[in-house]
């Protein structure tokens, strides 16, 4: 990283505590581990691997943190078979031919060099925020990168290892400034260890009812900090019901935010019933909660 | 970075352990090397993948947070030393005795555990080697696995495949076994076995993927190609070139009961894992025509608890691989639970990826002593995301077997084929369960699959489509039970 760079970060960041207020700026409520792992992502350059179980905000972190820099989110959605011409470039056929026949038509003279230039390459995600000019770096989501299958995978290294990639015609061409890769995984297979060796780590937990409260009331704002609280609590106990599909914590802000719509201004068992299906996606595990009884769930005993 | 640690000095001086003088930096970068070092190395005691490389990272990382606490400390071990959540566990262990024994939770200064440090070593060495010897019984699986399959690969290699060429000819002597029930064999005569396993070759069904492939009658064209073929032609395409999507095959999730019952049964199927495994893939000639068929394979066993045995299988034998999993589930004399094990592989494998679309292949004889409502719930979930499940049960062997109660009869409606998979001669027919494909048919629901048989119904509660529900039996059996089901009605 240009020491340019790595000076203006070190500036806006001297610390961990600095990282933590800047995402709390940005509304995303970033645990001590967390936002030290973040921290040490950006001043080190270093590629970090978030896990965790889905709708933890493994997303919303690379999100925050983008905001937090002030920079631009390039985000890849990794899907199985996705290669390279999805990820990092493709050439404009349509463009070169173009090219082809309008040189015929001007009777010039075509080289191969002439074909295969910048201005024919369409960057995708990985070239995009390679090419990020600045002044922050780029923060490069690598989203889901479990769904991707073991080749790309391999072609990732490359390009985290040295914030580098080689386009055979072009040769290789490396970053100015080189991202902040955030890479997610919901942990479907286990990531190859060469993959894991090159990158920062963290997994990121449920965390506990009072925080889960504070970030409700971050995201929706409109919702009174008791309908918050018992939000969260009542969360916090669908979790500990065995359910299929346990709520996390952007069920609990959809939740939140739905019985908002309904003008709810306390989780009544009522209430929660009609909102039910926001948090409860399985009929068993539905059925689950209507046999445990709403009243419970809520905390009206 | 010096100047990093300069600063740092006025920040350590106001620590408790400020060594005092100019040296009395917190962290000369020596020390915070030898700091790195040393957590290393406990970690690696402990089984964590912590090389120099790693080290060399958390020196880096407390240089540039300015760590001067413990806590600071942890936050930067925890972000470069892990790589799994199972090895947290582990970590925070070795990071707990290195750090929280020697010093008050207040706000020690860095410099303080150098000399926790140095007593570490010998400290660390006695418990270093007790804790392994625990640790491998709590550590991860995984790791255990990279473990055992690392000490035991020499020794592997050498006695399961004594050189025995995968070729046709075969002693007379293994052709009897052919026909023997996999629990009257020894392990002798089923090693022998191995040898006529190397012939079969597991396939599964294909799957359209997103790649693609250059094909002549190819359904789309190939711009990149043919642009670069123009080239050679003064930029006019002469010759399109197409590309069409390449199949591969599907996952197949292989589920293995290794309860006592089940046993022989395992340990034969395991090994025709195994060894159709290798062979395909070291053979070749078998190999590179079946190449684009050739499943990926992961292996589970449960018998109370779920282990997954994909990496076992990968380095070590067939009988490594069993004497794992019975390690790893010391319970395995009390029975088997299946559904609590189909539940554990569906929550933190199955739904997440690894059953979807896959082939799932479940080796059991479907004695349930849990809860035959949870297994065909579980069941019914498996069903919704996986390809086809196919279910191999010795029982179904005898002509009398019908899946009246219990286990069996609740997961019965989900099953798209139930092969005996007793001998070798019947593997034939478990092999052509894997292969064919899925025919579609109605889904099946819970509340029906219930009542049909006058189970306890798992979903009575429900309001219902129960009327309304196909007939569970109607379903495609690989055709001799098929046969004895409908003539036994």
């Amino acid at each position: 990283m240009s020491s340019v760079v790595s000076a203006e970060l070190g500036e806006r960041f001297p610390d961990v505590a600095a990282l933590t207020a800047a995402l709390d700026k940005t509304g995303y409520l970033a645990g001590d581990q967390l936002s030290a792992a973040l921290f040490l992502a950006v001043r080190m350059g270093q590629p970090i691997l978030l896990e965790g179980e889905p709708g933890v905000g493994k997303t919303e972190a690379a999100k925050a943190l983008a905001a937090a820099l002030d920079t631009v989110l390039v985000r890849l959605q990794c899907y199985e078979g996705i290669a390279a011409a999805e990820a990092l470039y493709e050439w404009n056929y349509p463009r070169q031919l173009l090219a082809i026949r309008l040189a015929e038509a001007t009777h010039e003279q075509l080289k191969d060099t002439d074909l295969f230039r910048e201005d024919y390459l369409l960057a995708r995600p990985l070239l995009t925020a390679l090419d990020h000019p600045g002044p922050r770096p780029a923060v490069l989501l690598i989203d889901e990168v479990d769904r991707a299958d073991d080749e790309f995978e391999a072609f990732l290294f490359e390009m985290l290892a040295e914030a580098a990639v080689t386009i055979p015609e072009l040769g290789t061409r490396r970053a100015v400034i080189p991202p902040v890769a955030i890479l997610t995984s919901n942990r479907t297979r286990d990531l190859h260890d060469a993959l894991k060796r090159r990158c920062l780590y963290h997994w990121i937990g449920y965390p506990d009812a009072a925080r889960v409260a504070q970030i409700i009331r971050r995201r929706v704002p409109a919702a009174s900090s008791q309908l918050a609280g018992e939000v969260a609590a009542a969360v916090g106990r669908l979790r500990g019901l065995d359910l299929t599909k346990p709520p996390g914590i952007s069920e609990a802000i959809t939740w939140a935010s739905a019985l908002d719509v309904f003008g709810a201004a306390e989780l009544s068992p009522e209430a929660a019933g009609q909102t039910m299906s926001v948090v409860v996606k399985y009929p068993e595990d539905e059925q689950t909660v209507r046999d445990v009884g709403l009243a419970s769930v809520v905390g009206h005993d | 970075m010096t100047d990093g640690v300069r600063s740092e000095s006025a920040d350590g001086a106001r620590g408790p352990n400020g060594s005092g003088g100019v040296g009395g930096s917190a962290m000369p970068p020596a020390d915070v090397a030898m700091l790195a070092a040393g957590l290393g190395v406990a970690l690696r005691t402990a089984g964590l993948p912590a090389g120099p490389e790693r080290c060399e990272r958390l020196a880096r990382a407390v240089t540039v947070m300015h760590a001067s606490t413990i806590a600071e400390l942890h936050a930067c071990a925890l972000a470069t030393m892990v790589s799994d959540p199972s090895q947290i566990d582990a970590f925070e262990r070795v990071f707990a005795e290195m750090f929280a024994g020697s010093l008050p939770r207040g706000r020690p200064a860095v410099a303080a555990p150098q000399q926790g440090m140095t007593v570490e070593p010998a400290d660390s060495a006695s418990p270093a080697d007790s804790p392994s010897q625990a640790a491998a019984g709590d550590l991860p699986p995984v790791l255990r696995q990279v473990d055992a399959s690392a000490s035991s690969a020499g020794d592997g290699e050498g006695d399961d495949l004594p050189g025995v060429p995968a070729i046709r000819r075969v002693a007379s002597a293994t052709e009897r076994l052919a026909g023997r029930d996999f629990a009257e064999l020894s392990p002798d005569e089923l090693r022998q076995l191995a040898t006529l396993m190397r012939e079969l070759t597991i396939a599964v069904p294909p799957r359209r993927t997103r790649r693609y492939r250059p094909r002549k009658d190819g359904a789309r064209l190939d711009m990149r190609r043919t642009l670069r073929q123009a080239r050679r032609t003064g930029g006019e395409p002469v010759r399109i070139a197409r590309r069409a999507v390449r199949a591969r095959p599907r996952r197949l999730v292989v589920l293995c009961d290794i309860s006592g019952s089940m046993e022989p049964y395992a340990r034969a199927l395991l090994q025709l894992m195994y060894v159709a495994s290798r062979s395909s893939g070291t053979a070749g000639l078998a190999g590179s025509l079946r190449e684009a068929s050739r499943p990926r394979t992961e292996v589970f066993t449960f018998a109370t608890r779920l282990t997954r045995l994909t990496q076992a299988l990968a380095a070590a034998t067939p009988e490594t691989m069993l004497a794992k999993a019975g390690e790893a589930a010391p319970d395995w004399a009390g029975g088997t639970r299946i559904g609590a094990a189909l539940r554990e592989f569906n929550d933190r494998y199955g739904v997440r990826g690894m059953g979807r679309g896959a082939v799932v292949l479940i080796i059991s004889d479907g004695w349930e002593t849990g809860d035959p409502a949870l297994l065909g719930a579980q069941m019914a979930r498996l069903h919704r995301i996986a390809y086809r499940i196919v279910w191999a049960n010795p029982r179904t062997q005898s002509s009398r077997y019908r899946p009246e109660v219990g286990g069996m009869a609740a997961a019965w409606p989900y099953c798209d084929a139930v092969v005996s998979a007793h001998n070798l001669e019947a593997l034939d027919e478990l092999l052509a369960a894997l292969r064919s494909p899925a025919v579609r048919r109605p889904p099946v629901l819970p509340a029906a699959a219930g009542s049909t048989r006058g189970e306890a119904a798992p979903g009575a509660g429900q309001p219902g489509p129960a009327g309304a529900a196909p007939n569970a039996f109607n379903l495609p059996l690989t055709e001799p039970i098929a046969r004895r089901w409908t003539s036994w009605r």
